[in-house]
C-alpha cells in the first residue's frame, strides 16, 4: 500500500513538471521526484544491502547533486526563470493526461509475470513520455534538460519495477552517463547563451536539410 | 589486461596541451593496442572479455583513429589542437569499452559515453551552426539511446533478472518470453539505431558530420556508427538465439531498406560536401542493416568495413579540400585531378568506392546482398533502385569536384600519403575479399 501510494506520488511529481512554468519550481519537483524514487527502492530492497547502497548513490547524484548544478546554471545564465512553451497550460496538461492514459494502457503489455512492482510500470511509461512531451513543447534548452532528466528517471522507475533493479555496477554507470550528460548540456547552454545571447532552441535553425 | 586496454587512451592525458607530444602519444595509443589486443582474445575480466567480432572491430577503430590522429597533425591549428585529441581520446575509451563490454549493460553504459564523447568533438571549438548540431545531437542521441536501455532492463526483466553477462542471457532466451523479446528488440532497434542513423531516427545525423571539423567527421563516421551497429549486431544474434530471427530480420530490413532509398534520396538536395558525405553514411549503415537482415552478418560485417575505410578517406580527403579552398559548396569546388592529384585522386575514387563502383569492396559487397535479396524480387528490385538512385546523387559531386571548373587550390604540408595508404588498403579489399575470415567472424558471432 505504501508502495503504492509512493508510486502515484512520483507520477503526481511528473505531472506537475509539466504544468508548471517556473524552472525553480520544476528543478524542485525533480528533486522531489527523485527522493521518492529512492524511498520506492528502499521499500523494495527487503534489506539488501547492495540495493540500498544504489539508492543513497542515486539519491546524492540525482537528488542533490543534479538539482544544484542546475539551479546554480539557471542563476549564473541569467534568463528569466520562466518556461516558455509553444503550447499553453491547459493544452499541456491536456496531453499529458491523454499520454498518461496511453501509458495505462499500454503499460498492461509491458508487464512481466514476475515483475517485483507491476504497477510501476504503467507510471514509468507515462514519466518517459511526459519527459518527450517537455522536451518537444518547450523552448529553453534547460527544460529541454529537465525533460531528459524526468525521461530517465521513467526508464530508472521501469528497471525497478520490472526487474528489482539493474545490478549495482550497471546502475552506477547509468547514473554517471546521466551526470555526465547534464554537465556537458550546462557547458553547451552557456556557450550558447555566449554565442547567440540567448538559450532558445527554438530559434536555433540555420541547419537545414 | 582488459581494464588496461579500457584505460590505455587515456594516456594521451598525460601530454597536457602540448601538441607534438599529443600527437605522439594519440598514434601510440591506438599502435599499443593492435599489438596488445590479438594477445587477449578470449580473455575474461569482470563484465569484459573480448571475442574475435570485438576484436575485429577494435582493431578496425585503433586503425583508423591512429590514421586519423595522424593526418589531423597539420589539421588543426596548434592552439585548438588539443580540444580533438581530448575529446578523441574519450571517445577512443568508450569504444574501446563497448567492444571489451561483454555484458548487456556495460555495452550500454560505454555506447552513450561514446555518445558523449563524440559530442565533444562536434562542438571542438564552437560557432553558432556546431552548437545547434551538437545540441540537437545530443538530445536526440540521449532520448534515442534512452529507448534502448528500456530494451536492456526488459531483456534482463525477461531472463528473470539473473545475469547481464552475453553468453549467459544466450542461453537463457530461448525459454524467455517471445513477445515480450520482440517489443524488447523492437525499443533496442530504434534505441541503437538511432544512433547507427536509420531513418526516420537520422535527423541529428547529417548536422553532427557537416558540421565537425573534418577528422572528427572522419572519426564519427568510420569508428562511431560501427559502436551503435556492434551492439545490434549482438542484439540480432540474441533474437535468433531466442529463435525469433525472422521477427528481426523484417524490422532490419525495413528500417535499412527505407534508409537506403531515403538518404539517397537526400543526397540530390545537397549542396555541401560533407553534408553529402554524412548522407553517405545513413545509406552505408542501411545497407549494412539490411544485409543483417538477410541473415548474412558476414556481409554486414564486411559491408561496415569497407564503409568505414572509404568513408575515412572520403572525410580526410574533404577536410584537406575544405581547409585549402574555405569553400564547402560542391559547386565551388573544381579541377581537383588534374590541379591538387596528390589530394583529389584519392578523393574522387573514394567517391567512386562509396558509390560502389569496382573495383571497390563496397561493390563487392552491394553486389552479394542483391544475389540474395533477389529470392524475393520486389526486396531486390527496390535495393536496386535505391543503390542507382544513391550512385546518381554521388555522380554529378564527383564529375564537378574532379574535373569540373574551379578556383586551382595550392598545397600544403599535408600527411597525404596517408590518403593513398587507404586507398591502397580499399582496393586490396574490394580484388581480395577475405570471405572466408568474415564467415568465421560470422560463427563466433552466431555461436557466443
Amino acid at each position: 500500500m505504501a508502495l503504492l501510494t509512493l508510486v502515484l506520488a512520483v507520477l503526481a511529481t511528473g505531472f506537475l513538471m509539466v504544468s508548471r512554468r517556473s524552472l525553480d519550481a520544476i528543478i524542485r519537483l525533480y528533486a522531489l521526484q527523485n527522493i521518492l524514487l529512492a524511498l520506492v527502492s528502499f521499500e523494495l530492497a527487503g534489506g539488501e544491502a547492495h540495493f540500498i547502497l544504489a539508492g543513497l548513490a542515486l539519491f546524492a547524484v540525482k537528488g542533490v547533486l543534479i538539482p544544484w548544478y542546475l539551479f546554480w546554471l539557471v542563476d549564473r545564465l541569467e534568463v528569466s526563470h520562466e518556461v516558455e512553451g509553444y503550447l499553453s497550460v491547459s493544452l499541456s496538461l491536456l496531453l499529458a493526461g491523454l499520454l498518461t492514459a496511453l501509458a495505462f494502457r499500454v503499460g498492461e503489455a509491458f508487464v512481466l509475470p514476475e515483475a517485483p512492482l507491476p504497477q510501476g510500470v504503467p507510471v514509468a511509461l507515462a514519466l518517459v513520455l511526459l519527459g518527450i512531451l517537455s522536451m518537444v513543447s518547450r523552448k529553453k534548452a534547460i527544460s529541454q534538460v529537465l525533460g531528459f532528466l524526468a525521461l530517465e528517471n521513467g526508464v530508472f522507475l521501469m528497471a525497478l519495477s520490472e526487474s528489482h533493479g539493474l545490478p549495482l555496477f550497471v546502475e552506477l554507470g547509468v547514473a554517471l552517463d546521466a551526470f555526465a550528460a547534464v554537465f556537458l548540456a550546462g557547458i553547451l547552454i552557456f556557450r550558447i547563451k555566449g554565442e547567440m545571447g540567448h538559450v532558445d532552441t527554438a530559434r536555433m535553425r540555420s541547419l537545414r536539410g | 589486461m582488459l581494464y588496461l586496454l579500457v584505460f590505455l587512451p587515456l594516456l594521451v592525458f598525460l601530454a597536457r596541451r602540448e601538441t607534438p607530444l599529443l600527437v605522439r602519444l594519440s598514434v601510440l595509443v591506438p599502435v599499443l593496442s593492435l599489438l596488445l589486443a590479438p594477445f587477449l582474445l578470449g580473455r575474461a575480466a569482470g563484465p569484459f572479455r573480448l571475442d574475435g567480432v570485438g576484436l575485429f572491430y577494435l582493431l578496425l577503430t585503433d586503425l583508423i583513429y591512429g590514421l586519423v590522429a595522424l593526418f589531423a597533425r597539420g589539421y588543426f591549428p596548434r592552439e585548438e589542437a588539443w580540444r580533438f585529441y581530448w575529446a578523441g581520446a574519450l571517445f577512443l575509451a568508450s569504444a574501446h569499452g563497448a567492444y571489451l563490454a561483454h555484458n548487456l549493460g556495460m555495452l550500454w553504459v560505454f555506447v552513450e559515453g561514446s555518445t558523449l564523447a563524440s559530442a565533444l568533438l562536434v562542438y571542438h571549438k564552437g560557432g553558432a551552426r556546431a552548437l545547434e548540431a551538437t545540441w540537437k545531437y545530443l538530445m536526440l542521441g540521449s532520448v534515442g539511446i534512452a529507448m534502448g536501455l528500456i530494451g536492456v532492463i526488459l531483456v534482463y526483466a525477461l531472463v528473470g533478472g539473473a545475469t547481464l553477462d552475453w553468453g549467459e542471457v544466450r542461453s537463457l532466451v530461448a525459454t524467455a518470453n517471445p513477445e515480450g523479446l520482440k517489443v524488447a528488440f523492437a525499443l533496442l532497434l530504434v534505441g541503437f539505431g538511432t544512433k547507427v542513423g536509420l531513418f526516420p531516427m537520422q535527423a541529428w545525423l547529417p548536422d553532427a558530420h557537416a558540421e565537425a571539423p573534418g577528422p572528427a567527421s572522419a572519426l564519427l563516421s568510420g569508428t562511431l556508427l560501427n559502436v551503435a551497429f556492434y551492439a545490434l549486431l549482438r542484439y540480432t544474434a540474441l533474437m535468433q538465439a531466442a529463435g525469433l530471427f525472422p521477427f528481426a530480420s523484417g524490422l532490419l530490413l525495413a528500417f535499412g531498406l527505407l534508409s537506403l532509398v531515403f538518404a539517397a534520396l537526400f543526397l540530390f538536395g545537397q549542396k555541401e560536401y560533407k553534408r553529402l558525405l554524412a548522407y553517405s553514411s545513413m545509406e552505408h549503415m542501411g545497407l549494412a542493416v539490411f544485409a543483417l537482415g538477410l541473415g548474412l552478418p558476414w556481409l554486414a560485417l564486411f559491408h561496415t568495413l569497407a564503409h568505414s575505410l572509404s568513408k575515412t578517406l572520403a572525410f580526410l580527403g574533404a577536410s584537406g579540400i575544405l581547409a585549402l579552398s574555405h569553400a564547402k559548396e560542391v559547386g565551388r569546388v573544381g579541377g581537383l585531378v588534374l590541379h591538387t592529384p596528390a589530394l583529389g585522386v584519392p578523393f574522387v575514387l573514394s567517391l567512386a568506392a562509396l558509390g560502389g563502383l569496382p573495383p571497390f569492396p563496397l561493390f563487392f559487397a552491394e553486389f552479394k546482398a542483391v544475389e540474395v535479396a533477389m529470392q524475393w524480387p520486389w526486396l531486390g528490385v527496390s535495393y536496386l533502385v535505391g543503390l542507382g538512385l544513391a550512385f546518381a546523387g554521388l555522380l554529378y559531386p564527383m564529375a564537378q569536384m574532379g574535373f569540373g571548373q574551379g578556383k586551382p587550390i595550392g598545397g600544403r604540408g599535408w600527411d597525404l600519403w596517408l590518403l593513398w595508404l587507404l586507398l591502397f588498403l580499399l582496393l586490396l579489399l574490394g580484388v581480395f575479399p577475405p570471405v572466408g575470415v568474415f564467415k568465421a567472424l560470422e560463427v563466433v558471432l552466431w555461436r557466443l
